[in-house]
């Protein structure tokens, strides 16, 4: 998978880091038991220092997404880690709500906001679905 | 841990009773990288002079791997790697000649290394040092610095005067000597997005003193800047008085104050001053925070003649 980073952007270059491998796992572009960079490979790709690659690495380590083993490597778990389910669904209707109310407030319906949830499955997932809308996508 | 690199109230002064630095103290890790910030005259120089054993400081200490190095300067200069901005080099030399002098100079010499960055950089071993572009001068000096496999490398500036380009292959180069030599780094620079590239922390200077000195990659999450209209507050000290305060400044009708905090812990706690109402918090990149902090006048110069909008 392909990592990008931008120094000034909005969260910590880690966090960056930390959130593109989440979404890859969550749209199972990096499946269990799939290995990463090293910290060595990935701080050279992205001419960031060693150091930040390794925290992103442990705070993902720290939350169960992935692992390293010892001399081999790093891997996304085989068990990733689940909330219970009623945090889950309270957690998952805020964000919702709050999408929503965003969403209305900018003079959107609901189709048009279904779309958009469409659109970024697709990005997630890195599966077309639908062939004609992804080529619009692409740069 | 023993520290690498440590700076104890260190005071220096160039002219009598004006200070450039005045009680500055941190002290560097073992596989750090430090960025060293601070506007054009702070003493960003000066400081990297004194742990080089190149100035006496006029007040405290440093000690580089534990010695001093105006006592031990051999001692010392072995172990350090440095590249000054505007560095100078022998300009009838050629390249060969400049590594052969170095490597009589530094018994731990790696051919290896020099061969490698010879051919990253594109260089040929018998160009002359004068033909050389100024992104190529700044290579062999990089070069230079790094084949003894320094533990402490100290660049001052550089990246200044380099295209986009050459500075990402600086910072390329400098990424995989930390990677493969675990070098410690102190390295000044004006270029915010570098040091938030391969920084690990900043220290920045202002007015002889360490204004800031924070982890980078906690910046956006642990320090915040609060607006908040001119009238809440009589003056600027008593915005500097609240807790957590890093600084604060005027623009146009709207005081900029930087705190310590998260955006949403500190409007929070903005909102129960009284006078304050409508707060906005928000986490800054490196750049915008150097501004907010050492860019403007402060408060005490601002009391009078502010009203221009």
């Amino acid at each position: 998978m392909d990592i990008f980073v931008n120094p000034s952007g909005e969260l910590s270059l880690y966090r960056q880091i930390m959130r593109q491998i989440t979404d890859a796992i969550a749209g199972g572009r990096l499946k269990p038991g799939d290995k990463l960079a090293s910290h060595r490979e990935l701080s050279e790709h992205l001419v960031i220092a060693p150091l930040t690659v390794k925290k992103a690495y442990d705070e993902l380590e720290a939350l169960g997404y992935i692992e390293t083993q010892r001399g081999r490597g790093t891997f996304v778990c085989a068990r990733l880690p689940r909330t219970n389910r009623a945090d889950r669904d309270e957690q998952l209707r805020e964000n919702a709500r709050r999408l929503l109310s965003q969403a209305y407030l900018a003079g959107l319906q609901l189709p048009a906001v279904l779309k958009i949830l469409e659109e970024t499955d697709r990005e997630l997932t890195g599966n077309p679905t639908d062939p004609a809308p992804q080529d619009q996508k692409k740069r | 841990m023993t520290s690498i690199l440590e700076f104890s109230n260190i005071s220096r002064a160039y002219t009598r009773g004006v200070p450039v630095l005045d009680g500055v103290s941190f002290s560097v890790a073992p596989g750090e990288v430090v960025g060293l910030l601070g506007r054009n005259g702070s003493g960003k120089t000066t400081l990297i002079r004194i742990a080089k054993g190149m100035l006496y400081p006029h007040g405290g200490s440093v000690r580089v791997f534990g010695l001093s190095p105006t006592e031990n300067p051999v001692a010392v200069k072995k172990r350090i790697g440095y590249v000054a901005e505007d560095q100078i080099l022998p300009l009838r030399m050629t390249i060969a000649e400049l590594v052969d002098f170095h490597r009589y100079l530094f018994p731990h010499w790696n051919d290896a290394l020099q061969k490698q960055l010879m051919d990253r950089f594109g260089l040929h071993m018998n160009s002359k040092i004068k033909r050389l572009s100024k992104g190529e001068a700044r290579q062999v000096a990089l070069l230079c610095a790094v084949c003894h496999r320094p533990e402490l490398l100290i660049l001052d500036e550089p990246a200044g005067g380099l295209d986009p380009a050459a500075r990402r292959e600086f910072l390329e180069t400098s990424v995989q000597l930390l990677n493969r030599e675990g070098t410690t780094i102190l390295f000044s620079s004006h270029h915010m997005t570098d040091v938030e590239r391969i920084g690990g922390r900043v220290v920045l200077l202002d007015k002889g003193k360490v204004r800031l000195d924070h982890d980078v990659d906690r910046l956006r999450e642990e320090i915040c800047m609060a607006t908040f209209q001119r009238e809440s507050v009589p003056d600027g000290a008593a915005i500097e008085r609240m807790r957590g305060c890093l600084g604060v400044r005027m623009v146009r009708d709207e005081w900029h104050a930087i705190f310590e905090g998260t955006a949403e812990s500190v409007r929070r706690e903005l909102q129960n001053e009284p006078g304050i109402h409508e707060v906005r918090c928000v986490s800054l990149p490196l750049e915008e925070l150097f501004i907010e902090l050492v860019g403007g006048d402060r408060p005490a110069e601002l009391k009078e003649g502010v009203g221009v909008s």
